[in-house]
């Protein structure tokens, strides 16, 4: 074969392979970006900053972690305590239910509020949504990265 | 180095770079690509027989060198800049217009012919220019994109915007085979319907995020789906409506499809609900129908679509050497430059550099390098709905996945045309086509993209409150005392200490 002809299909391959070399190394970087993703300990699925809370307990700016099922109310067996006599020993439950969370009055005596507005059944909730028992105001928050991407 | 450097304008704040590693690393292996290409465009142009005109132009090396240059500023720039921004979009955007450069140069320059002053550019030569257009475009928005409240309080006047460009380009706009698209003010000719991509996604992603909780509740029901309340199905009415206009005033198939497909992706992500797809791609066929009907246009598309060979040499001739074009390619194509560009002096395809890239790239690249080109496009909407994935909000959220859906879309609809999967619309292929307006538009994306993907820009606003009940407590709260506010702050029915315990 002809050298200069072989020369010439080297370089047209070489350019398709320099092509293939570019994906693979970014599906390379995204796989591990995945992986990471996937690897960081107790991924949550979301937080409650506290915006008000007079009776101190939690206390204002702090920011909580969310499991799939979060209880609220004055109760110690609840996942997030609220120290507030206006609040219910079992007030309400935020669950995250397939991909979007959700939260009910569990029958307290003072009422659940989201953005202001009472809760009257199971409320769908937005990220960035305040909810209020008693005196404490919650906002609901994305769930923190797992990693800060370099 | 993260002192401020001397002598630099006070605005410009202290420089602190960050290093970028894996976007330069991928970068090299860009401009290792894209000389490996030109060499081989050289290297063929030499194999040609000379006696017989191929209309080849040479890859012209300074050209190359110069979109090279381009690629490391930027590169550089957002070194400069500190941000903690994407990493992979530059390259992939980068190795899209590096692929265009190399076809566009490879095409008869005579394509298109621009005088400005003393010089007369050619297809090379203005494709080029957009390129570094768009490329800084994309930097800019990267580097001082630092807010987004100019998009998100302001989508009506937005979307207000995007229809008096829709309207001025119905009435003032120029004909150019039937279809009204571009828009002449002065010396400067663009298609607005490329801007209105973007405007429609800002739009979308701000009254979809703050209606989003109206959007899920489910009141109605029409058999087994069901639907949310009436009136916020009135956007969707309102979308089709628009987008059958287009096709009615415009003949633009592929914007109208575009525009409908994005609406349909962002709601579909904004509320999860598989009843509005549903509703929409019956909305979707009902207008296709009907416009079948009554559009010449689309008859003709469509009728081509079914059978190009019928009339080969006619109307389906474009779709049909094609065909031909992406045959010829095989596995690995004929390699760049040794494709049929022209048959006795005229183009085979002649819309070739707008409509047809792909064709041409199939043609020189074969399946092996039309796939890599589409995992390209694949990374790019990657990138897009992980950015989506971890923004700080809502809005910022559906704007990066519509953004990204925007490029993805398009290069589904004139790709799948280009391969008769689908009835072909005239579209760009982001990145790759020739055309001013398409790649600064896709230069915008790639920039807010860019912006959107760094976690150290502002937070978002707080949420409105919704309702009277909650702007009355929103004042009380602010303005209370410990005691005063206790008696005050009820919204309900008077509240008494729980006695529970």
């Amino acid at each position: 074969m002809d050298p200069f002809l072989l020369t010439v299909w080297v370089v047209r391959l070489l350019f398709l392979a320099l092509l293939y070399l570019f994906l693979f190394r970014i599906a390379r970087a995204l796989v591990g970006d995945l992986r990471a993703a996937a690897r960081e300990p107790g991924a949550e699925l979301g937080r409650l900053v506290v915006v008000a809370s007079p009776g101190g307990e939690p206390e204002e700016g702090t920011s909580l972690a969310l499991d799939a099922i979060a209880t609220i109310g004055r109760d110690v067996n609840n996942a997030i305590v609220v120290e507030d006599q206006f609040v219910s020993a079992e007030h309400a439950i935020l669950t995250f239910r397939g991909r979007a969370w959700y939260v009910e009055d569990l029958g307290s005596t003072n009422g659940t509020f989201v953005n202001g507005a009472p809760v009257t059944e199971v409320m769908p909730l937005g990220y960035g949504d305040v909810v209020q028992v008693g005196q404490v105001r919650l906002r609901l928050e994305r769930p923190r990265p797992a990693r800060s991407r370099r | 180095m993260t002192a401020a450097a001397p002598g630099l304008p006070a605005i410009l704040g202290p420089i602190r770079p960050r290093p970028r590693w894996r976007e330069t690393r991928l970068l090299v292996i860009v401009a290792g690509a894209v000389v490996a290409g030109s060499v081989s465009l050289a290297l063929t142009s030499q194999v040609a027989d000379p006696g017989e005109s191929h209309g080849l132009s040479l890859a012209n090396p300074v050209h190359v060198a110069v979109y090279l240059g381009l690629l490391a500023i930027a590169h550089t720039v957002l070194i400069l800049s500190g941000r903690r921004m994407d990493e992979v979009l530059l390259p992939t955007a980068g190795m899209l217009g590096g692929i265009s450069l190399l076809l566009m140069e490879r095409l008869p320059q005579t394509q298109v012919v621009q005088s400005v002053g003393p010089w007369r550019l050619g297809l090379g030569d203005v494709q080029l220019a957009w390129l570094i257009l768009s490329f800084g475009l994309a930097t800019g928005l990267a580097v001082t994109v630092r807010s987004d409240s100019w998009l998100r309080l302001y989508k009506y006047t937005w979307a207000a915007a995007g229809v008096a460009l829709l309207l001025a380009t119905f009435i003032f706009g120029d004909d150019i085979n039937g279809q009204r698209l571009s828009l002449t003010i002065g010396p400067i000719s663009g298609q607005p319907a490329e801007l209105l991509k973007v405007i429609l996604v800002v739009f979308l992603a701000g009254y979809l995020s703050e209606n989003r909780s109206l959007l899920v509740e489910e009141s109605t029901r029409l058999g087994p789906i069901a639907l949310p309340p009436l009136p916020f199905l009135a956007p969707m009415a309102a979308m089709w409506a628009i987008a059958l206009g287009i096709v009615v005033m415009q003949r633009d198939l592929g914007a109208a499809l575009l525009f409908f497909t994005v609406f349909l992706f962002l709601l579909y992500i904004a509320t999860g609900r598989v009843g509005y797809v549903v509703v929409g791609v019956l909305l979707f066929l009902v207008g296709a129908y009907l416009m079948y009907r009554i559009v010449p246009t689309v008859q003709t598309r469509v009728d081509i679509w079914v059978d190009p060979f019928k009339d080969a040499s006619g109307s389906g001739y474009q779709i049909v050497q094609s065909l031909f074009a992406f045959g010829r390619g095989g596995l690995v194509g004929t390699g760049l430059g040794a494709g049929l560009p022209t048959v006795d002096g005229n183009l085979p395809i002649p819309a070739v550099h707008t409509d047809f890239p792909l064709a041409a790239l199939g043609e020189e690249l074969g399946l092996v390098g039309v796939t890599a080109i589409l995992g390209l496009f694949l990374v790019l909407i990657e990138r897009g709905l992980r950015i989506a994935a971890s923004a700080a909000d809502e809005f910022r959220s559906l704007l990066a996945a519509g953004l990204a859906l925007v490029i993805g879309t398009q290069a589904f609809i004139i790709a799948a045309g280009n391969l008769k999967l689908i009835p072909l619309t005239g579209i760009t292929l982001p990145f790759i086509s020739y055309g001013g307006s398409s790649l600064l538009v896709n230069g915008i994306i790639i920039g807010f993209l860019l912006a959107l993907s760094d976690r150290g820009v502002e937070p978002p606003p707080p949420p409105k409150p919704r309702g009277r009940i909650a702007r009355l407590t929103g004042r009380v709260s602010r303005l209370e005392t410990p005691a005063a506010g206790r008696a005050r702050i009820a919204p309900g029915p008077a509240r008494r200490p729980d006695a529970e315990r």
